[in-house]
């Protein structure tokens, strides 16, 4: 494994790379932490402890608004998969770049398999020839401030979320930072009608239960792409498949 | 104690769908037409979350509060679009959503 020793220019270039797209999380989960001091039905240190124990702010947010509600542990739980079952799609997409490294090594990187991470790995054309030692500690590093910034921002929500007065809307920051990795993923026309499906199918899902609108936006425009592209003869890699 | 088991079950089905195929799957064949779909997750993804978060949630009746939201994220995509750089587009996005709400 001494291959995979610990690279320090690699760590950095991942913390540089993806800084700026950790600065607009940094807000939400301010914001969170505000929600979790204001909510006195739940325990603070348990709500914060969840900022790492899920380490994704939707389904977080989405957990503890019902569990304030006294909702069930099946709705919750169904709930927080459905919102995340898009790491899953993540998963797949990377698995490839992935698979030369060990379980152990993998079962660290999966949890971190952050948006941010997600949207780096797939937009940095940097990351496509270096070696497996450079992409993993470039990974690590990038996970890694993340972490940090993310855990940092709640816990600084919870004890000082009172000095900022929620007219600031810092939780605009979201739809920013999501809108901008939208356009940073958009390449060809296939993605364009990705975007255009998924965006459309989570607009009208909106009421669906569970958040499942969004799942079944991303599916959908994913087929739609893939289909469009098949049609479109986009299959240089037919031959290698 | 409830509390503790809930959220630590959150946190175990959504460590699982991130490990899914880089752990548990990453021998389980898919169908080529699916391992060449699987570029356009990012965008349908990016898309799928942020759209519904610039139109409120007020459906077409809403829809006038959603314009300086709507107005901030095109500049600010405008930014991202032209210029590669988050932070700018977070400055020019916020900046605009304070002018306008």
């Amino acid at each position: 494994m001494s291959e995979l020793s610990f690279q320090r220019d690699a760590f950095v270039d991942g913390v540089r790379r993806v800084f700026p797209l950790a600065v607009p999380g940094a807000p939400f989960g301010f914001v969170l932490g505000v929600l979790i001091a204001e909510e006195e039905l739940l325990p603070s240190f348990a709500s914060w402890a969840s900022s790492w124990i899920i380490l994704a702010g939707a389904a977080q947010l989405a957990a503890l608004t019902l569990l304030a509600d006294n909702a069930s542990a099946l709705v919750v739980i169904t709930t927080v998969f459905l919102i995340n079952s898009r790491h899953a799609m993540y998963s797949a997409a990377l698995r490839g770049r992935l698979s030369e490294y060990s379980i152990a090594t993998r079962v660290l990187m999966s949890y971190l398999l952050i948006d941010q991470q997600f949207a780096i790995n797939e937009t940095a054309p940097e990351l496509e020839s270096p070696t497996l030692r450079y992409r993993l500690w470039h990974y690590l590093g990038a996970g890694a401030l993340l972490f940090v910034m993310w855990n940092v921002a709640v816990a600084l929500g919870v004890i000082g979320g009172n000095w900022v007065p929620e007219s600031w809307g810092l939780s605009f920051a979201v739809p920013l930072l999501f809108g901008g990795l939208l356009v940073l993923s958009l390449r060809d026309f296939p993605g364009m009608v990705a975007a255009v499906v998924g965006a459309t199918v989570a607009v009208l899902g909106r009421t669906l239960p569970q958040g499942s609108g969004l799942l079944l936006g991303i599916v959908l425009g994913v087929a739609a792409a893939g289909f469009l592209a098949e049609r479109r003869g986009d299959t240089d890699q037919e031959v290698v498949a | 104690m409830r509390f503790w088991l809930i959220i630590i079950g959150s946190g175990l089905v959504t460590y699982l769908t991130r490990a899914s195929f880089i752990v548990f799957g990453d021998k389980v064949p898919l169908p080529p037409v699916v391992e060449r779909s699987l570029k356009y997750v990012a965008p349908a993804s990016f898309a799928a979350i942020s759209v519904p978060l610039f139109l409120g949630g007020d459906g077409i009746a809403g829809f006038g509060e959603d314009i300086p939201r709507i107005i901030a994220g095109a500049a600010a995509a405008a930014v991202i679009w032209r210029w590669k750089n988050i932070p700018a587009s977070l400055v020019v996005g916020m900046g605009l959503f304070w002018l306008l709400g």
